[in-house]
């Protein structure tokens, strides 16, 4: 299981979310130059799609889970599901995403961990 | 993204991504049809079998029901696409290849043969969905992406990527996979003689298990042959990867709608 975002103290002393050193934050291809603001830092992504892709799991986790920050969230699968679990302190929450060809959250469904 | 899947998900230099990319369309010792049965058994039958073909191993109500809405608009798309390739070809073996095509999965050959459009529509009522409301229910949007490209295809491109980008994929239900490197059938064999499902289910999935050998490989034959003496190999091979793409989506599309069934 890969972890793609860890929790880290950022350079304005506030909790934020750290991006793989290598490759896009979602899929960590290393094609395209897709760079957007994410959670307050610039994040590097393979292409647009992947980006809208990991601002809806974002809103989706916070939504679902009702924290405004998340530390870590590790996945495995790939574009067709992937099965996750997002991390913020000692709390747990996972789920299973799958999106559709636009980035949107096709299936979403919290799972017992 | 294409590169991301089918290739590597590696940045490369132009030299090295030019040879992966040759190596990846080269048909070395194989044709256009073992080409593309290759393509086709590594996206939907390797290592992780399409969740769509997993789920229809021992199927739930759910799934057929999912596979029967969807799939009422994919059939239609057929019959205009098989038409589009009968009216651009001015070969004769594949003007009669396709209208054996489209009477079997759409005219039928009367009440004794009826078409895999019918059987599609009874085995939805054999589950308790009326074919009427299966008929107003409109695509989802999934779906309906991937009927407009293979109509834009079907319409704009040459009628043998047509050809394979269309029978191309049905090497789903072609049994024959399984010898060919495929780990799974379209689904467990053994449903046909359970009573795990209807009896219209089975005779839905049994028809295709018996016509989808000889659709998909008649039809391959007769792309290679084309293919080869007009000298458009290549653009076969781009179209039909396309086409797969779409059905990859296709039938993601058929487990989505199938969830709406779940608690039903």
């Amino acid at each position: 299981m890969r972890s793609i975002t860890i929790s880290w103290l950022g350079w304005r002393e506030v909790d934020s979310l750290r991006v793989p050193e290598k490759g896009c934050a979602l899929c960590e291809a290393t094609w395209g130059d897709y760079w957007e603001d994410v959670e307050g830092q610039r994040m590097f992504f393979c292409c647009d799609i992947c980006a809208v892709e990991f601002k809806n799991m974002i809103r989706e986790i916070k939504d679902q889970t009702g924290w405004n920050i998340i530390d870590e969230i590790k996945m495995t699968g790939d574009y067709r599901g992937r099965d996750c679990i997002a991390l913020r302190n000692s709390e747990k929450y996972h789920f299973f995403i799958r999106f559709g060809s636009r980035g949107q959250i096709e299936a979403f469904m919290a799972k017992i961990g | 993204m294409w590169l991301n899947r089918n290739i590597t998900k590696t940045k490369t230099d132009p030299k090295i991504l030019a040879k992966l990319l040759g190596k990846f369309f080269d048909l070395g010792e194989e044709n256009l049809q073992s080409w593309v049965k290759h393509r086709f058994i590594e996206k939907f039958y390797g290592p992780r079998p399409h969740p769509f073909v997993e789920a229809l191993q021992h199927p739930s109500r759910a799934t057929l029901l999912g596979y029967v809405v969807e799939h009422q608009h994919f059939l239609k798309q057929w019959v205009r696409s098989c038409s589009f390739i009968m009216a651009r070809t001015d070969a004769t073996d594949v003007v009669l290849y396709e209208l054996d095509n489209i009477n079997t999965e759409f005219g039928g050959m009367g009440p004794g043969r009826p078409s895999h459009y019918e059987l599609l529509l009874r085995m939805g009522e054999s589950l308790g969905l009326e074919r009427r409301k299966v008929l107003a229910t409109p695509p989802l949007l999934e779906t309906k992406e991937a009927l407009q490209l293979w109509d834009g295809i079907c319409q704009k491109d040459h009628w043998v990527e047509a050809m394979v980008a269309m029978h191309g994929l049905e090497l789903i239900a072609n049994r024959n996979l399984r010898k060919e490197g495929a780990r799974v059938h379209y689904f467990d064999p053994t449903i046909l003689e359970s009573e795990t499902v209807t009896e219209a289910t089975k005779a839905f999935l049994r028809e295709g298990y018996e016509a989808d050998v000889g659709h998909s490989e008649e039809a391959l034959d007769l792309a290679t042959k084309y293919a080869g003496q007009l000298s458009i190999l290549e653009d076969v091979q781009a179209t039909f990867m396309k086409s797969i793409d779409a059905f990859d989506h296709y039938l993601m599309a058929r487990l989505e709608r199938s969830r709406q069934f779940e608690s039903s």
